[in-house]
């Protein structure tokens, strides 16, 4: 399949999803009635937005040329992409857990790792002084708040 | 206007404010280096940063940052000819030549006294035409927003480039829906929520912009295996020449510099035209007025070809606060960025924001001014080393911004839903961009969608429900037709391009 087809299917899918989720948009007694109500500007979108895709799709369909999704995800890094990925998703459920120094030391460092460095002198030495020195900016100078964590907490201290 | 100018110098030029313009200016400058992070990504990353400050040094702040990304583009266009943004695409054509015959320096020295008097000139445009539209503004009715914000809307995707209109159209179609994620204002209902109390606010604007510039293309990066440090370090290793350049060629340039920097401004103040459009078209404009020996330097390091698009590029960046601090409607993906962070600081853009907050108003003005000298006069000589910081490797570089961009948005909510959302939408914006579609259109849907849809109500509540209201008043008919016309250029453009291009189009 063309690259050109396959991305205006895919929104196109998404349109009708937010169309069906905006058909259940609560509404009060006798507002249905109203000129503009909470639903009037999602429905038009979704009119606009399937109207849009299928002249995407029928303009791929009728050119059929351009690169195949093959050709698109080809000699693409998904595996350090995904690492990456995976990696602020895990810094997002472990930053209240383990606290923002902590969290954001093993993040970079781990995000350093999966890009090519290896020694592990290097690997700490550009993480641990540049989030300490964050911290210090946050919470001693500018006096923003930063997780400190549970650790300690489970340690009974 | 001239105590608004005195006031606004008299905010501008305290001490701390002169160094958040420096610190702005070589973050800005260092950021926008990084190809594929522009303007829009370094403000973005800027904006958690500057809560805790007093609006008139956050903004001030924020000039230094839109200057100075917009010079580090350029920067990367001429020393790796990897253009940081589309608006100095143009800047490589002459620029990377130059730099490869070992004038790296000229070529950038041309670039900032280019882009320093682009964006003078605008200045000075601004301050005439800002507050006269701001006057005529305030007689404008809901209707006439609505009208004027889907023309914003239609026009960013009308000067995309050939064949990617209807996708930047569809891309404003989701950045409009995304906006309706939360509470409906008028009726307290919740819409696409989920239930979840995190989204009842709606989506963070701060959060949407860093995701799907700032992560999504650090992202890119990696998954196209870009790497900027050795392009960087094979760029800077020669050295980059002298900065200076003679009388003949200051004499060569300054035509030029005038024609683009009028061209430049009235390109930017049209909504959803922007530096991109400006600079293309002062590229080209000027190698029609030049002689036909010069014309064949352009392409091959000529002077007039790289500071033409430089110029007319700085002077659309100025002109595209026209229509943000007048009408409150950004023009452009910056700009909608730079309503965010004005709105997050709790300054209003409009035509009140003249008359009701004068200090604001002009120190926004001044400060862009200021951020264009100081980019003059400090941040030129320190190029070849802000350069080198480039060749940083991407291993350290690329986990750095991934962090800086989620810290920034979770300091703002502290929230780790926010984080987990910015992840969700960071993919999805790789997804797009691999299709081709383009982020810029969706961002500018997603900061006008509330406004446009408050119009709306208004409008229709007014007209008792009825769509006259787009006809029947003479100034909304106006704005309604232009955006007709605006959707019809490029079909018209497809029409004529096949003759075009068969006569030889080229550059």
């Amino acid at each position: 399949m063309r690259r050109d087809t396959l991305g205006p299917l895919l929104v196109l899918v998404f349109c009708f999803g937010y169309g069906a989720f905006a058909l259940q948009i609560g509404m009060f007694p006798g507002q249905e009635n109203e000129a503009f109500t909470p639903r009037t500007l999602p429905l038009g979108l979704t009119a606009l937005g399937i109207l849009f895709s299928l002249i995407l799709i029928v303009q791929s369909l009728r050119a059929d040329d351009g690169p195949t999704v093959g050709e698109m995800v080809r000699g693409l890094d998904w595996g350090r992409t995904a690492a990456l990925v995976v990696l602020m998703a895990l810094y997002g459920l472990l930053i209240s857990p383990l606290g923002f120094l902590l969290a954001t030391i093993l993040f970079l460092i781990a995000g350093f790792f999966v890009l090519g460095e290896r020694r592990p002198m290097v690997l700490l030495l550009a993480a641990i002084p540049l989030v300490v020195a964050f911290w210090a900016l946050m919470t001693r100078i500018l006096g923003i708040y930063l997780e400190p964590g549970r650790l300690p907490e489970l340690f009974g201290v | 206007m001239f105590e608004g100018i005195a006031s606004g110098l008299a905010t501008a030029l305290t001490p701390l404010n002169l160094l958040m313009v420096f610190v702005g200016c070589f973050a800005g400058t260092f950021i926008g280096m990084l190809p594929g992070l522009g303007p829009i990504s370094a403000i973005a990353l800027m904006i958690p940063i500057t809560y805790g400050f007093d609006p008139a040094s956050a903004l001030i702040l924020m000039a230094g940052v839109y200057y100075g990304a917009i010079f580090g583009g350029s920067t990367s266009s001429i020393l790796i000819n990897a253009p940081g943004v589309a608006g100095t695409v143009a800047t490589s054509f002459d620029g990377y030549p130059l730099a490869q015959k070992g004038q790296a320096g000229k070529a950038l020295a041309i670039a900032a006294y280019s882009s320093f008097s682009g964006g003078t000139i605008a200045a000075v445009f601004l301050l005439v035409a800002a507050p006269a539209l701001a006057r005529v503004a305030l007689s404008f009715q809901s209707s006439d927003y609505f009208a004027l914000m889907v023309l914003g809307l239609t026009a960013v995707s009308a000067f995309a480039s050939r064949g990617e209109v209807a996708k930047a159209l569809l891309m404003t179609v989701v950045g409009l829906m995304l906006s309706t994620v939360g509470t409906d204002l008028s009726a307290g209902v919740q819409r696409f929520t989920f239930g979840r109390i995190d989204l009842i606010d709606g989506i963070s604007f701060l959060l949407l912009a860093m995701a799907t510039f700032a992560l999504s293309e650090a992202l890119m990066n990696v998954l196209k295996r870009d790497d900027v440090g050795e392009k960087a370090q094979a760029a800077t290793r020669g050295g980059m020449g002298s900065l200076k350049l003679s009388s003949k060629e200051v004499g060569e340039i300054v035509p030029t510099i005038g024609r683009s920097s009028v061209l430049g401004f009235i390109i930017g103040v049209l909504p959803g035209a922007g530096a991109t459009i400006a600079s293309f078209l002062a590229y080209g404009m000027e190698r029609a007025v030049s002689s036909e020996k010069r014309q064949k330097e352009f392409g091959k390091g000529s002077l007039r070809g790289l500071a033409a698009p430089e110029t007319a590029n700085n002077a659309a960046c100025t002109g595209s606060f026209v229509p943000l601090l007048t009408l409150g409607i950004p023009g452009s993906g910056t700009t909608a960025v730079m309503l965010g962070a004005l709105l997050s600081y709790g300054v209003q853009p409009g035509p009140r924001l003249y008359t009701e907050q004068p200090a604001v108003f002009w120190s926004v003005i001044v400060s862009m001014y200021l951020g264009n000298i100081i980019l003059l006069i400090l941040n030129l000589p320190l190029i070849p080393y802000i350069a080198r910081l480039l060749s940083v490797p991407k291993p350290f570089l690329i986990p750095m911004i991934l962090f800086f961009s989620l810290i920034g948005v979770y300091l703002v909510s502290f929230n780790t839903f926010d984080i987990q959302l910015m992840v969700v939408f960071a993919v999805a914006a790789i997804v797009l961009r691999l299709f081709g579609f383009p982020m810029a259109p969706m961002i500018l849907g997603f900061i006008l969608g509330k406004p446009m849809e408050d119009n709306l109500r208004r409008a229709l509540t007014i007209s008792d429900g009825s769509f006259s209201f787009l006809w029947e008043r003479p100034l909304t008919l106006v704005i309604m037709v232009a955006t007709v016309l605006v959707l019809a250029t490029p079909l018209i453009r497809g029409i004529l391009r096949p003759r075009v291009s068969a006569a030889g189009e080229g550059g």
